[in-house]
């Protein structure tokens, strides 16, 4: 065997792929949620590489739109992405520190979690922007409780600036806040809704009421509900009337049936 | 009362150390006297050793007024040998209104005992630089042995015979026969390089550049000894004595010089009170106080992105901007009681251990998305005694339970009481009920203790649901 051929075979896989060094993803990657009827108006899912604004509903449901965006983190299809989880002293007073089992049977592993905890908004919204510049998260959420003047169109801007660039989803949870203009791609409300109880009027799979108040494609806003399924990590739709749950009479023993109700 | 100590000026009028408080007013009325502060001296020395820590990083205090250094293999910063960084020395702690005495030997004793009794040469030493009791001095002035000297020509035997082997010992290491290491207050770094500058420079830029060509210098360093550093330290020594430390740790070994100043730039940045520069900095070091073994690695061929060295690298950014303690990894602790079983730390530590259960298919979450440190005391109202809620009350709001799953029973971790194999002793068990109010909330609510094990057991609400 001589050099030549050594020297095709080590260069052969890179020219079979061709401009490798080319290759960037399509600017407007998209993530579906999972739920068919969400997807279908929203035209394919959220924006990758963008940032979302989740608020709560009432003062109570703060923990809906942070496990909102925790699970839309998950939808994202790396398993071996990393989620960077940055909140204040305040966020973990009022609404408690997240508890890891519970998140491993949502469906995330919390092992790829980092927890960042910033003293004030000021770090909490730098270390913000330089994780999701620095590309070693799949997902970054930042979660700020009560209205802030530093959230403004300016910081948002700079969060959203830095996703396009580096195509880390970036998540904003607002909890007890009232909307003010941002540069998110989409904003959201969600609060907690009822689930489909389980046989013996036990609480069910986690659901939620969402509703799409701004999008930055123009699609107009819409409300939907929703329950999320950690074994697939996907979002099915649920009827918006709480009626009886068909597993309840069709029986539990298959777990599919018993989700799809 | 006593004098501990005397400036020159009162040494000059006849005062002396161990002289009563009345004598010396008696003497000299108008005497000016201050309380002793031994900790205040100590500070004191501390800082000036600090300072001299531009000479040598071996440096040891030496109770009450001296300072010990090693300056072996130092010398040439300063000049061709020693005397111009004695002369440096002196210069220096002259300016900052210091008296001092310095002497040089080659074993901390003699060197020690040359300054302590100002002798140029050994022999001239008195026999009292043996740092015997005084029985041993006057025995040894009676002999008519007055100075080491004496001593020095003497057989040792007999010595050792009449006062104990400590003096034969102290007189070797006094004869610089013996060499006994001096033990640095700082323990000394792997790795360590200094610039020295003819004028103080004072703009933080130049202090920057200077740092990271000594980075340079270091990474060149690591690589030969197959290395990677976890600590860094800047020193900058300012012109008059004081010295400013910039301390970077990092998750892992590395030799990057330009991670490495960016770690500092964060460092210069998080400070709590910016660096003063005073009159400016006349030298400047960089320290690894801890490196570890660093292989070569192969880089890729192709551009792909490592996320892990990238999470490693942010988390090191993180970590020294906002505090090691607020960058954290999650922990799996070992036990059945929910705040037990997760802990944070600090995630420069180290990767996080353990696998995590993974979630059964099917049913919902049984572990709260949210758990409170503490868990929040809630009214409850419960259909019977031992039975589950039907409404509590938390943070001012009522909420009605429309479905709930429980109880979970979670006993109390017994083996961890003084007297837990006493049932009565074992402490309170916990129901733990997962309920969801006419609203979709849904909670985590406990009762501690059962009706039999307590009077009136309370509720608390511990988690939240997503």
């Amino acid at each position: 065997m001589n050099d030549e051929v050594i020297l095709s075979d080590i260069s052969s896989p890179l020219l079979a792929r061709g401009n490798w060094r080319e290759y960037q993803p399509d600017k407007q990657d998209l993530l579906p949620i999972g739920a068919p009827a969400v997807d279908e108006r929203l035209q394919g899912g959220i924006v990758r590489n963008g940032l979302h604004e989740f608020f709560g509903a009432e003062r109570g449901d703060a923990i809906a739109a942070a496990a909102f965006a925790l699970l839309l983190a998950l939808r994202l299809p790396e398993l071996e992405s990393r989620i960077f989880w940055i909140s204040g002293d305040k966020e973990r007073q009022t609404s408690g520190r997240l508890y890891p089992p519970g998140l491993a049977e949502m469906g995330a592993d919390p092992a790829k979690m980092l927890l960042l905890q910033a003293a004030d908004l000021r770090d909490a919204l730098r270390a913000a922007a330089d994780t999701i510049r620095s590309k070693a998260a799949g997902a970054v959420i930042l979660e700020v409780q009560g209205n802030a003047k530093l959230i403004d169109l300016t910081s948002t801007r700079r969060l959203a600036l830095a996703a396009a660039e580096t195509g880390v989803l970036a998540l904003l949870v607002r909890g007890d806040a009232v909307p003010m203009p941002s540069a998110a791609s989409t904003r959201w409300q969600v609060c907690s809704a009822p689930s489909s109880p389980l046989p013996g009027n036990t609480p069910g799979l986690a659901t939620f009421d969402i509703d799409l108040l701004r999008h930055r494609g123009g699609i107009a806003p819409f409300a939907a509900r929703v329950t999320w399924d950690h074994a697939t990590r996907t979002f099915h739709d649920a009827p918006l009337s709480g009626g009886l749950p068909t597993a309840a009479t069709r029986g539990e023993t298959n777990p599919d049936t018993r989700i799809q109700a | 009362m006593r004098l501990a100590a005397c400036d020159t000026a009162a040494l000059g009028l006849g005062l002396t150390p161990g002289t009563a408080l009345a004598d010396a007013r008696a003497r000299v009325p108008d005497l000016a006297v201050f309380d002793h502060d031994p900790k205040a001296d100590i500070e004191l020395l501390g800082w000036l050793a600090d300072g001299c820590e531009r000479y040598t990083p071996a440096c040891v205090l030496d109770p009450p007024q001296g300072l010990l250094l090693d300056i072996t293999g130092c010398t040439h910063l300063f000049g061709e040998d020693e005397v111009e960084l004695v002369k440096d020395l002196k210069a220096r702690l002259r300016r900052n209104g210091f008296t001092c005495r310095l002497a040089l030997g080659a074993a901390p004793d003699s060197a020690r005992a040359k300054a302590k009794y100002a002798k140029a040469f050994i022999s001239d030493l008195p026999v009292e630089a043996l740092d015997g009791n005084y029985k041993v001095h006057q025995a040894l002035r009676r002999a008519g042995l007055k100075s080491i000297g004496d001593l020095a020509v003497r057989p040792r035997t007999p010595l050792a015979a009449r006062f104990g082997k400590t003096a034969v010992v102290k007189l070797a290491r006094l004869l610089e026969e013996e060499d006994p290491r001096i033990t640095p207050r700082r323990s000394l770094p792997a790795i360590h390089i200094t610039q020295n500058f003819a004028e103080p420079i004072s703009r933080t830029n130049d202090v920057l550049a200077t740092i990271e060509a000594l980075a340079r210098v270091a990474a060149m360093q690591l690589r030969e000894r197959g290395q990677g550093g976890r600590r860094f330290e800047v020193s900058l020594f300012r012109s008059d004595g004081h010295v400013a430390r910039l301390c970077v740790d990092t998750g892992g070994p590395t030799r990057d010089a330009s991670l490495l100043m960016r770690l500092i730039r964060e460092r210069i940045d998080a400070l709590a009170d910016p660096l003063d520069p005073g009159f400016g900095y006349d030298l400047i070091r960089l320290a690894v106080p801890l490196a570890e073994t660093l292989k070569n690695v192969q880089v890729g061929l192709e551009e792909k992105v490592d996320t892990y060295a990238e999470a490693a690298a942010l988390i090191d950014r993180l970590s020294v901007r906002l505090g090691p303690d607020r960058v954290r990894h999650f922990h799996a602790g070992n036990s059945h009681i929910p705040e037990r079983a997760a802990y944070e730390y600090a995630a420069q530590a180290g990767a996080s251990p353990g696998e995590w259960p993974k979630s059964e298919s099917g049913g919902p979450a049984l572990r709260p998305f949210r758990l409170f440190e503490t868990p929040q005391r809630v009214e409850v109202i419960a259909s019977v005694p031992d039975g589950p809620p039907r409404q509590f009350r938390w943070r001012r709001q009522l909420h009605y339970v429309v479905s709930h799953e429980g109880p979970e029973r979670i006993s109390a971790e017994w083996w961890r009481r003084k007297a837990g194999y006493d049932p009565s002793q074992s402490g309170p068990t916990r129901d733990y009920y997962r309920v969801e109010d006419s609203e979709g909330r849904r909670f985590w609510l406990f009762r501690l203790g059962l009706y039999e094990e307590l009077e009136s057991p309370c509720w608390y609400l511990h988690g939240l649901f997503a």
